[in-house]
C-alpha cells in the first residue's frame, strides 16, 4: 500500500467536507495532483448527513453524493480517510512538508463489498455517532448507507476482539494486523478546510439537554428527517410518540457571551425554518413554534423561504427562552420573555429542538511548526486580507476554505472553496515558475 | 437495436419509493425483450451503486443503460459517466425521471404514480433500444476570457485569470473603473477605503501584460459558443487624447459652463460636462459627457488634450469564456416612500457621500445634523412591491455608517427603525459596537412600517415599537436616512445580449446554487458578484474567484469536448427552403452548394441541439442525433399505448 502512494503532490487539502471537496475538485480539474484527507471514516463532511437543504429543499444527499463520487474517482485526487496531517513545515522555497498519519480501519477497503454481514455478527452495541446518538451501532460497522468509501470499519475502542466479524466476512477483508501508517509528503500549497463542530448544549444547563429526554439538538432532528433516517418517522425519545407540538430554541450557543460564543452562527435561523417546513410535511397535524431573537434570512431566496414558512403556519415568537422544565409526562415548559406582550410567559410543548450554533474545529494552529497560522478572536482561521483575497491566511501558500474561516452556509462554503482553489492554483503556478527559474 | 439493456430503478431514499411501488416497476419491465437485468437501489447515485452499475455493464456486456431516478438536470451527467466507466458509449444511456415527474408530482395517488413510472421506464427502454453511439465534437478553445464589469469583483477575477496566464479583456461600460465600491470611503472590516481598494486592484491589473482594459465599452453582440465566443464591443470616445496634459485638463474642467447632477454623488452635488469623479480615479483622465456637452468649445481654448474628432469604435473579439460581473443598482425610493422628497430625507448611499464630504461637522443643506433616523429595508422585504428579497448587506452597512458618524463627529444620536437586525456571522460585533455607542433600536414588523411626516419644520418618524410591547414612539430627526437595498441593474441589456436567465428576484440566475453556483445555462458564461444577488465585498470576491476558477477550467487546456447532440441534414432530401435557418436561434444554419444543389449546413460547434429547426422542415430532412425521430416515435407509442 504505502509504496503505491505518491509522496509528492501539488496541494494538500485538509478536510473533505463540501468546501474541501470543492477546492480539491477545482484544483484537480486544471491538472493539479491533490491529496485530500479527512480524519473521519468517510468524505462529505457534515453536508452528507443533512436531510434537505435551504432554500431550495434539494435533497442534500443528492447534491453531495455526485461530488463525493467525482472526488473519489478523479485521477488527480488521492483521498485518504481516517487520516490527519501534522508537523507541517514550510521550506525556504515556499513549498511544504507534512507528516501524514492514517489510523487503521482494520478492514481492507478494496476488498469490502459492504454486505454488512460483519455488522450482523458483531455482538457489541454502542451509540451511533453518525445518527448523533439517536440509535446504536455495532463495533464492526458501515458508517452510513451513502458513506464514501462504503466499507466497514472496526471501532477498536469498543471492539472485544471476539472474532465474530472475521468469521462472518465472505471476502476475508477484516484485518486486525493493520497498524498506524505514518509518512512524509511534499506539497506546494496547503488548504485548510477543517469545518466546524456543533455547540455542546450541556453548557447551558437550564435548557436541560441530557437530562430531559425530549430536548434534542437540531442535528438530531436533522437525522430524523434525513433519507437515511433511523426511525422512518419523527419520534420523541422519551416514549416514541409522534410529537405534535414542537418548539425550536434559536441561538442556543450563538450570540451568547455567557458561553463564550458572541457571534451569530449564520445558519441556524434558516435550518430551523427548513426543518419546520419539513416537519409540517412529516407531521401534518403538528404545531411548530420558533423562539427567536432576530430571523437572519439574508441570502439568495432566504427571505422568501422564511415568508413561505410563515404562510405554511409555522409560528415565530420573538423572545429569548430563559429556562426549560420537564413535566412528569415528558412534556416541557418553556419560560421566556414574549417581546410582543412584554410579559414573561410559560408555554408547554411536547418536544424541544435546540438550534445549536457552530464553532470552529480546534487544533488547527498546532498542525504547523515553523510558521504561525493566526486565528481570529473567535478561533476561526484569520483571513489576512478578507476583502481582496478571502482565502489568504497568515502563512503565504496556506489558504482557508469554508467554515474554517467563519460561520457560513453551504452556498457560501462552496464559493469560498472555489476562491481557495483559485488562489491555491496561482500559488502552485508561482512556486513551479520559481523552481524552473532556479 | 440494443438487446442487452440494464435497468436500474432508484428509491431515492424514500423520495421515490414512498409514493411509487419500485418493486412493481421492476417487475413490470424485467421481462421486456432486450432487458438483461433490472435492479432497484436505495440511492443509484451513491458511490457503491455507481460501482455496481459500471461493473454490471462490463461483466454482463450490456449495450444499453436506463436509470430511473431524479431529474436529468441533477444526475444525467452522473450516470452517463457511470456508463462510460463501464465501457458503454454514454449516448446509449437513457435517463428516466420518476421523481420530479412522478413521485413528487403525484404524492396523492400512489397507484397512478406507479403506473406512470412504469410507462416512463418502458419508454426509456424502447428509446435506448434505438439509441446510437455518438462521439463528442472536439473544438479548440480560445485561451482568452472577457470579463464584463471593472468593479472590484471583475477586476479581482481579471487579476486572478491573468496570473494564471490567460489573456483577459476587461470591459467596463463607465469611463472609470471601480464600480460602486469607488463611491465608498471607509469599508467595514478593513483598514482601507473603497477608493484605496480600487486603486490597489487597478494597479495590479495595469501592470499585467495579460489584461487589456476597455473603458466606455459595452458588449453589443455575441455569437458563437463555449470555447469560441465572438463578441462585438462598442467603445464610446472619451474625447481626450492619449498623451494628455493634466494641468490643462483640470483647467478645462474649471471653465466648462455646463453643470449637471453628479450621479457619482447620487445627485446631491453638481458636476461639469467634462469631469472626473475624484482625484485618484483611474484611468487618470477626465472624460466628456457626450449627452450633456454643448460643444461650446470653452475647454478646447484652455486645453490641448481635448479631441472632439474621436469616433465610436466597434471591436471584434474572440474569447473562450465570458465572466459577467456587472454589479447592481441601489434602490431608488418612490416619491413619498418613507418621506422621500420632503427635504431632509436621503438614501444610505447618498449619506455615505455626505459623510465623505463633511470633515468635522456633519452638514446637510446648510444645517448641522445631530439626530439621525435610519429606516431599514427600503426597497427590500417589500410587502406590496416586487422586491421580496433581503438585500443582505444593508443592516451591517448602516450600523457601520452609524459607528463612522460617532467617530467622525460629536454628539450624534442614531435611531435605527429596523425590521430585525441581520448582522449575520462575525458582523454581530458591529451590532454590539453600535449598541455600546448608545444607538437606539426600534423595531416593527413588515406590515406595520414606520411613518415619516413633516411637523413644524421637523421631520418626524413614528413607529409602533415591538421592542417596547407596541408603544407608539416618535423621533424628531435632523436627517432621515433611507437604508436602500440592492436591485438588479436597471439597464441589463448585457444580460439580454448574453441571454443569461434571471430569477424571480430579477438578478441573474446560476444553474444550481450549490452544485454549479457561478455557471449559467449559457455554456461558457459565468457570473460573479452582486449581479447574481446582493453580496458584500468579501462575498463578491469569493464568487469572483470561483467564477475565475470555472472560466479558467473551460479554456486552460485549449480544447473542449462538446455534446454531439445536434441537428443533422439529409443531403439527399434537403431542397433549401431556408426555413430552418430562420428558426435557428443560434445562427448555426447556413446555405451551401453541394453537387450543384443548394442545401442547409449545420455549424457543429454553434448548434445547441435545441430542435427548433426540426418541425419547420417541410421535407423532413433534419433529424437530431440522440433524439432521432425513431427514438421519439417509439417512446410515444409506448406512452400513448395502454
Amino acid at each position: 500500500m504505502q509504496e503505491n502512494k505518491l509522496k509528492e503532490y501539488d496541494a494538500l487539502v485538509i478536510g473533505a467536507g463540501i468546501a474541501g471537496g470543492e477546492t480539491a475538485l477545482n484544483l484537480a480539474n486544471v491538472g493539479n495532483k491533490v491529496l485530500l484527507i479527512d480524519k473521519d471514516l468517510t468524505v462529505g463532511g457534515k453536508m452528507i448527513m443533512l436531510s434537505k437543504v435551504f432554500p431550495t429543499l434539494d435533497c442534500s444527499a443528492c447534491i453531495t453524493t455526485p461530488k463525493v463520487s467525482e472526488i473519489a474517482r478523479h485521477q488527480n485526487i488521492t483521498v485518504l480517510t481516517s487520516t490527519e496531517a501534522s508537523d507541517i513545515i514550510q521550506k525556504d522555497d515556499g513549498t511544504f512538508e507534512a507528516l501524514i498519519t492514517t489510523q487503521p480501519r482494520y478492514v481492507v477497503v478494496e476488498d469490502c463489498t459492504g454486505c454488512q454481514l460483519c455488522e450482523d455478527a458483531c455482538p457489541v452495541n454502542v451509540d451511533d455517532q453518525y445518527q448523533y446518538g439517536l440509535v446504536g451501532r455495532k463495533a464492526a460497522f458501515i458508517p452510513f448507507s451513502i458513506a464514501s468509501p462504503r466499507a466497514a470499519a472496526i471501532d477498536i475502542e469498543n471492539c472485544t476482539l471476539c472474532g465474530a466479524c472475521e468469521r462472518a466476512c465472505p471476502t476475508d477483508c477484516i484485518d486486525f494486523t493493520q497498524t498506524v501508517e505514518k509518512y512524509t509528503i511534499k506539497c506546494k500549497t496547503v488548504v485548510v478546510a477543517t469545518g466546524f463542530q456543533l455547540f455542546d448544549p450541556t453548557l447551558i444547563p437550564r435548557y436541560g439537554f441530557g437530562r430531559f429526554k425530549n430536548v434534542i439538538t437540531s442535528m438530531q432532528m436533522e437525522r430524523q428527517l434525513a433519507p437515511t433516517r433511523p426511525f422512518n418517522t419523527v419520534l420523541r425519545p422519551s416514549d416514541g410518540k409522534m410529537p405534535d407540538n414542537i418548539a425550536y430554541v434559536l441561538c442556543t450557543g450563538s450570540r451568547d457571551k455567557t458561553v463564550g460564543t458572541p457571534i451569530c452562527s449564520q445558519v441556524c435561523c434558516m435550518y430551523s425554518t427548513k426543518q419546520a417546513q419539513l416537519l409540517m410535511g412529516a407531521l401534518p397535524m403538528a404545531d411548530i413554534t420558533l423562539y427567536y431573537l432576530h430571523i437572519r434570512a439574508f441570502g439568495k431566496g432566504f427571505n422568501e423561504f422564511y415568508a413561505q414558512a410563515q404562510s405554511m403556519g409555522v409560528e415565530y415568537v420573538k423572545g429569548k427562552v430563559a429556562k426549560i422544565t420537564e413535566k412528569e409526562d415528558g412534556n416541557l415548559i418553556l419560560r421566556y420573555e414574549d417581546i410582543n406582550t412584554g410579559k414573561v410567559t410559560e408555554t408547554e410543548h411536547d418536544m424541544v429542538v435546540l438550534s445549536v450554533g457552530i464553532l470552529p474545529n480546534e487544533g488547527i494552529t498546532q498542525l504547523f511548526t515553523n510558521r504561525k497560522l493566526e486565528l481570529d478572536p473567535f478561533n476561526y482561521v484569520s483571513q489576512a486580507n478578507p476583502l481582496e483575497s478571502p482565502a489568504m491566511t497568515s502563512i503565504e501558500g496556506v489558504f482557508v476554505a469554508g467554515v474554517a474561516s467563519a460561520p457560513m452556509d453551504i452556498p457560501d462554503s462552496i464559493l469560498s472553496g472555489g476562491a481557495a482553489s483559485s488562489e491555491a492554483a496561482n500559488y502552485i503556478r508561482h512556486i513551479a515558475k520559481k523552481t524552473v527559474e532556479v | 437495436m440494443k438487446s442487452k439493456i440494464g435497468v436500474y430503478i432508484c428509491h431515492c431514499g424514500g423520495n421515490i419509493s414512498d409514493y411509487v411501488d419500485v418493486n412493481k416497476v421492476r417487475e413490470a419491465v424485467k421481462d421486456i425483450e432486450g432487458v438483461e437485468i433490472s435492479v432497484d437501489t436505495m440511492f443509484a447515485c451513491a458511490d457503491s451503486s455507481q460501482k455496481q452499475i459500471s461493473d454490471d455493464i462490463s461483466k454482463k456486456q450490456l449495450d444499453g443503460l436506463v436509470v430511473a431516478s431524479c431529474s436529468p438536470k441533477l444526475h444525467y451527467p452522473t450516470f452517463s459517466a457511470v456508463a462510460e466507466r463501464g465501457g458503454l458509449n454514454k449516448y446509449n444511456y437513457v435517463h428516466a425521471n420518476i421523481r420530479e415527474q412522478v413521485s413528487w408530482a403525484h404524492s396523492d395517488d400512489k397507484i397512478g404514480a406507479t403506473e406512470k413510472a412504469i410507462k416512463i421506464v418502458k419508454a426509456a427502454i424502447v428509446r435506448v433500444k434505438e439509441s446510437v453511439s455518438l462521439k463528442p465534437i472536439e473544438v479548440k478553445a480560445q485561451k482568452s476570457i472577457a470579463v464584463l464589469g471593472a468593479g472590484v469583483a471583475g477586476m479581482r477575477a481579471a487579476k486572478e485569470l491573468a496570473d494564471l496566464g490567460i489573456q483577459v479583456y476587461l470591459i467596463e461600460r463607465e469611463h472609470f473603473v471601480g464600480g460602486r465600491i469607488s463611491q465608498l470611503d471607509y469599508l467595514c472590516g478593513a483598514d482601507e477605503t473603497g477608493k484605496e481598494l480600487v486603486t490597489h486592484l487597478y494597479e495590479k491589473i495595469h501592470e499585467h501584460t495579460n489584461v487589456t482594459l476597455f473603458t466606455g465599452a459595452e458588449v453589443i453582440k455575441k455569437s458563437g459558443s463555449i470555447g469560441n465566443f465572438k463578441i462585438q464591443v462598442k467603445i464610446t470616445p472619451r474625447f481626450i487624447k492619449n498623451e494628455c496634459n493634466r494641468d490643462e485638463l483640470l483647467k478645462a474642467i474649471e471653465v466648462c459652463p455646463v453643470e449637471v447632477d453628479d450621479d457619482f454623488n447620487f445627485n446631491i452635488t453638481k458636476r461639469k460636462a467634462i469631469y472626473r469623479n475624484y482625484d485618484s480615479e483611474y484611468p487618470q483622465k477626465p472624460t466628456i459627457d457626450n449627452k450633456n456637452c454643448t460643444r461650446c468649445g470653452e475647454c478646447e481654448k484652455v486645453c490641448s488634450s481635448i479631441d472632439f474628432s474621436q469616433k465610436e469604435e466597434i471591436l471584434d473579439l474572440t474569447v473562450g469564456s465570458i465572466l459577467a460581473a456587472t454589479g447592481f443598482d441601489p434602490y431608488q425610493p418612490k416619491e413619498g416612500e418613507f418621506g422621500w422628497g420632503i427635504g431632509n430625507v436621503v438614501t444610505l448611499p447618498q449619506f455615505r457621500r455626505i459623510i465623505n464630504m463633511c470633515d468635522d461637522k456633519l452638514i446637510y443643506k446648510g444645517k448641522e445634523i445631530k439626530d439621525i433616523a435610519y429606516i431599514y429595508c427600503v426597497g427590500s422585504r417589500q410587502v406590496d412591491g416586487d422586491n421580496k428579497y433581503c438585500s443582505r448587506y444593508c443592516c451591517t452597512a448602516t450600523l457601520y455608517t452609524s459607528i463612522l458618524t460617532h467617530k467622525k463627529y460629536k454628539d450624534i444620536h442614531s435611531f435605527h427603525f429596523n425590521r430585525g437586525i441581520r448582522t449575520y456571522g462575525k458582523q454581530e460585533v458591529i451590532y454590539d459596537e453600535a449598541s455600546r455607542l448608545g444607538d437606539i433600536f426600534l423595531q416593527s414588523y413588515e406590515y406595520d412600517p414606520p411613518e415619516v411626516t413633516k411637523l413644524n419644520g421637523k421631520t418626524n418618524v413614528k413607529i409602533e415599537d415591538i421592542l417596547t410591547s407596541g408603544s407608539e414612539i416618535d423621533v424628531d430627526a435632523d436627517l432621515v436616512v433611507l437604508v436602500t437595498g440592492m436591485e438588479p441593474r436597471n439597464d441589463c441589456s448585457i444580460g439580454d445580449v448574453l441571454k443569461i436567465p434571471k430569477g424571480r428576484d430579477r438578478f441573474y440566475n446560476e444553474i444550481h446554487m450549490k452544485l454549479r453556483p457561478v455557471e449559467t445555462v449559457i455554456d461558457g458564461v459565468t457570473i460573479a458578484g452582486a449581479c447574481q444577488g446582493p453580496k458584500n465585498i468579501m462575498e463578491s470576491m469569493n464568487s469572483a474567484l470561483s467564477a475565475a476558477a470555472k472560466s479558467y477550467s473551460i479554456v486552460n487546456k485549449g480544447e473542449l469536448s462538446l455534446e454531439p447532440i445536434i441537428a443533422k441534414v439529409d443531403k439527399e432530401t434537403c431542397v433549401w427552403c431556408g426555413k430552418c435557418a430562420e428558426a435557428c436561434p443560434f445562427d448555426a444554419i447556413s446555405m451551401i452548394k453541394e453537387n450543384g444543389k443548394d442545401i442547409a449546413e449545420i455549424n457543429l460547434s454553434v448548434c445547441k441541439g435545441c430542435g427548433m429547426c426540426l418541425p419547420v422542415c417541410e421535407s423532413n430532412s433534419i433529424d437530431m442525433d440522440g433524439f432521432t425521430d425513431l427514438e421519439i416515435e417509439s417512446m410515444i407509442s409506448v406512452l400513448a399505448g395502454s
